[in-house]
């Protein structure tokens, strides 16, 4: 090979590389045209990677956020989770309680510039109630929901329902235009134009990595002053970012370095290195907190049978399991509310199993009385979860004191989900326990909690099934004042821990850090509302 | 790597000179032998040689396309047979069975895996990578958007490695058994057992957190200046270039120390040859095809490399996308991204047998 080819061959490796980052690059320079001023933005790291961008598709708490930035409510939840109106102004109802009427207020527009109409309302409420949880429970009762004008449409009920504000006021229970509202329940809407307090920024935002949102210019807020999800959304900063940080560690240091101003739900073992921070607030926002739970198999041995049921409520000691997950922390505490503590609906009714402490004599003794005959039990073990990780080490070990052959089924997270699913034997590819947490909020409701059905095979995953039980939650929905929901909900507990659909582990709170230079930061149950915060 | 063929008929290695007629200094510094004579006939077969040459990237070109067809129905089968359903985690944790089945037939995941097979595979070969069943985006845009991190650490860390690493292997064989050598070699034994996540956390405590000099995180597209671009590839680039670093500075030394001890250096130096002129023009050129093979080889460590870097640093490369995809069972995504990064590694393997053929003039194809 010649000097002169040589170099012209290496000239062409050297141009080669460079096309290569140039061509890379593309994507880089559309996004640079259009980059985002820092000042003024809020950048926070939340629990979780938003994927999903449809807040009626998915449960997922984080698109639940997603949806409380774009979309608005027809009510929102106040500090003390008392419905409140949003997007109503106002609100009657018919003598035989069967006929609710709402009007929406004045100022209601989508981001594109449309108004918000009753049209829009109605599509959006029927495509909520074919598929979440509070949504299909209402629209058992709901006769028709007929507009009788621009602004004013009706929900008539078959009989007097007690849940009509608490289900409207649910953070998924968004409006959409008319036009995503008629996309089938089975697929998501591709486009996200809502009327609330923030716009989708479609065009910065990069999935999987982050997601922008700009102030609502258009937006009008409530004069009221802001509380939970009710009140004024008045958005004091031109841009909101969710960053997806996959590392913990790095996000918890990009926070100390003041590169992001919130982080939602910091690593608990670490939160004494925030809370030196001179730099940093660290606080509860979610007042409610977490539940830790453990459902076990009612379709096959052992926990078929409700002595065995009943022994686990005397073989878990939430205090140990708590301490393993989160540290020897002032953010858990045990807890027996059936409807979980802190919430409207806490009861400590037929809790001596937890005021007694673990018991593993006892819980032996049920075992006995539940006949069992050594045959394993099946223990989910999800490694990548921070509480399904240690609960199932602990379980084992206390099963195994109390004499029953437990077992360890080992997984990630996604896997663990998976077979779940499964009804089979837990010998045969399913299961006996798993372990997952729910928020106190969610679980405070025994209606919409999914986990609180106990409609046999039809249930959520463990399938209890417990008719006397399905009968008090359906006269709690019925119920129209909250002294009557708290008596019933009195008897729920009361059945629920003879009958035992599941355990707790106990109660937990997940702390918030932010930058002290950003202010205004309010407590809401499974949101963060980015409305009302400042970066000075 | 391809196994190269060296035509030893035209030319010699350097290490015969002394039994030829000739021996003279090529333009590029290395020390080639030609029989006398015969230096036209060398010039036109060179002259034709171009076409061997092209036959055979045709033909690995060829074989990388059936590489990426393997390699995509064996992680499709993979994918779909290892436990995990995009359905129920879709659905989120407080899904019922219910939700999870709508959501499952909504994706078209309730199709027999045959017709999902078929259906997919007919859709690749039209160049269709399918879409994310997360975010209903196409695949190919999701994978593009994340070229530009990915390729500027892959490019630096390469650099960076190959730079640093050459300079301290060809220090070591040169001060062979010094203080220098063993602080050198002791340093990349160390940098070699370390792991990336290790030095990367370490990187972002002292220069971060401590000194300020460096951001933690993220990423600056270079087309918003090449300065802030530099500053945040700086920290992941050192986290992963290390191991590297270490890796081709032990092949450099050994390579070197072969080639140091050959006849025709100490030719060389009894020519009057200076030092710098000894390391970089005869014993580096000469030692340079197992140092480019093993950054090669190294280029299929960088590609799982490049996935613990993206994470630690944020970095919204290509490697956090595999990761964010394959937690969450997104398997267009999945499939779309190590088929590409398949093509890459067999195209990278290629690029480095033709760069034998510039390092080293005895090799054709």
């Amino acid at each position: 090979m010649s000097t002169t080819k040589t170099k012209i061959f290496r000239r062409t490796i050297l141009l080669s590389g460079i096309a290569l980052i140039a061509a890379a690059a593309m994507p880089g320079i559309r996004h640079a045209i259009a980059a985002p001023n820092s000042k003024n933005t809020i950048r926070a790291v939340m629990h979780a990677d938003l994927r999903v961008l449809d807040p009626v598709w998915t449960t997922a708490n984080i698109t639940i956020n997603h949806g409380a930035m774009i979309y608005d409510t027809l009510f929102g939840l106040d500090k003390d989770y008392v419905p409140q109106p949003q997007m109503v102004g106002e609100h009657k109802v018919s003598d035989d309680k069967l006929t609710h009427t709402f009007t929406l207020r004045d100022g209601l527009a989508f981001s594109d510039g449309s108004p918000v109409t009753t049209e829009d309302v109605v599509a959006s409420l029927r495509r909520w109630g074919a598929r979440n949880n509070a949504g299909k429970h209402m629209m058992q009762y709901v006769k028709d929901m007929p507009i009788v004008d621009a602004k004013t449409f009706q929900i008539v009920f078959s009989e007097p329902y007690g849940l009509v504000l608490n289900a409207l006021a649910e953070n998924g229970t968004v409006i959409m235009r008319k036009k995503e509202a008629l996309t089938d329940p089975n697929q998501q809407i591709t486009e996200y134009i809502g009327s609330g307090p923030f716009v989708f920024n479609q065009k910065e935002t990069q999935l999987g990595h982050r997601y922008v949102y700009d102030r609502n210019p258009g937006y009008v807020p409530r004069k009221e002053p802001p509380s939970g999800t009710a009140g004024g959304k008045v958005v004091k900063v031109e841009r909101v970012i969710f960053e997806n940080m996959a590392d913990e560690q790095t996000a918890m240091s990009a926070l100390q370095a003041g590169e992001i101003d919130f982080m939602e739900m910091p690593p608990q073992d670490l939160l004494d290195v925030l809370r030196s921070d001179n730099n940093l607030n660290v606080e509860v926002l979610n007042k409610t907190g977490h539940m830790g739970w453990m459902r076990v198999n009612h379709l096959h041995p052992p926990f078929d049978n409700v002595y065995a049921r009943q022994a686990m409520l005397y073989l878990i000691d939430q205090q140990e399991i708590m301490r393993a997950a989160f540290g020897s922390s002032d953010l858990w505490k045990k807890c027996g509310a059936y409807l979980a503590c802190d919430t409207a609906m806490e009861s400590d009714v037929n809790t001596d199993w937890l005021k007694g402490g673990q018991n593993i004599e006892k819980a032996r003794e049920l075992f006995k009385k539940a006949g069992y005959d050594g045959r394993p039990v099946v223990v989910l073990h999800a490694t990548t979860h921070y509480l399904a990780n240690p609960a199932a080490l602990l379980t084992v070990q206390w099963l195994k004191q109390a004499g029953v052959n437990a077992e360890l089924a080992t997984s990630d997270w996604g896997t663990m989900l998976v077979r779940r699913n499964s009804k089979a034997a837990p010998t045969e590819g399913g299961w006996s326990i798993f372990f997952t947490a729910a928020t106190g909020h969610s679980l405070s409701n025994p209606v919409t909690a999914s986990g609180h059905a106990t409609n046999g095979e039809a249930a959520w995953f463990g399938w209890p099934n417990d008719p006397k039980q399905e009968a008090l939650r359906e006269k709690w929905a019925r119920t129209p004042t909250l002294e009557g929901q708290k008596a019933v909900a009195q008897e729920i507990q009361e059945n629920a821990w003879n009958f035992v659909p599941h355990m707790y582990l106990g109660q937990f709170y997940r702390a918030a850090a932010w930058r002290k230079n950003v202010t205004g930061v309010i407590g809401v149950p499974e949101v963060v509302p980015f409305w009302n915060m400042e970066k000075k | 790597m391809h196994q190269p063929e060296r035509r030893s008929n035209q030319r010699r290695s350097g290490a015969n000179c002394g039994d030829m007629p000739k021996a003279h200094r090529s333009g590029t510094g290395s020390c080639v032998c030609t029989y006398l004579g015969q230096s036209r006939r060398l010039a036109s077969s060179r002259a034709g040689s171009t076409r061997p040459m092209f036959a055979y990237v045709v033909r690995r070109l060829i074989s990388t396309f059936v590489v990426m067809v393997l390699v995509g129905v064996f992680v499709f089968l993979l994918l779909h047979f290892s436990p995990g359903d995009p359905a129920t985690l879709i659905a989120g944790d407080n899904a019922d069975a219910e939700q999870i089945e709508s959501i499952r037939k909504g994706l078209g995941l309730d199709q027999p895996l045959l017709v999902q097979f078929m259906n997919w595979s007919l859709r690749v070969l039209q160049g269709d990578f399918g879409i994310s069943v997360f975010t209903q985006a196409p695949v190919i845009n999701l994978i593009v958007e994340r070229l530009e991190p990915t390729v500027s650490l892959a490019v630096t860390t390469l650099l960076f490695a190959a730079l640093v690493a050459v300079a301290i292997g060809v220090v070591s064989a040169w001060k062979a058994g010094s203080w220098i050598d063993q602080v050198f070699m002791g340093g990349a034994i160390v940098g070699f057992s370390l792991p990336v996540f290790v030095v990367g956390y370490v990187l972002i405590y002292i220069f971060s957190m401590q000194l300020k000099w460096l951001p933690v995180q993220g990423y600056t597209p270079i087309a918003e200046g090449v300065l802030p671009w530099a500053k945040g590839l700086i920290l992941p680039t050192i986290a992963l270039g290390t191991s590297y670093v270490a890796l081709i500075a032990r092949i450099t030394r050994a390579s070197m120390l072969e080639i140091l001890s050959q006849d025709y250096m100490r030719t060389a130096r009894a020519k009057g040859v200076s030092a710098r002129g000894m390391l970089i023009g005869h014993a580096l050129r000469n030692a340079g095809v197992p140092i480019v093979t093993i950054i090669g080889i190294g280029f299929a460590m960088l590609i799982s490399g490049v996935v613990i870097t993206e994470t630690v640093f944020n970095l919204p490369g290509v490697g956090r996308l595999v990761v964010d995809s394959i937690a969450k069972r997104d398997y267009p995504v999945i499939q779309g991204a190590i088929i590409i990064f398949s093509g890459v590694y067999v195209l990278i393997n290629l690029l480095i047998d033709v760069l034998y053929t510039l390092i080293d003039p005895r090799i054709r194809y």
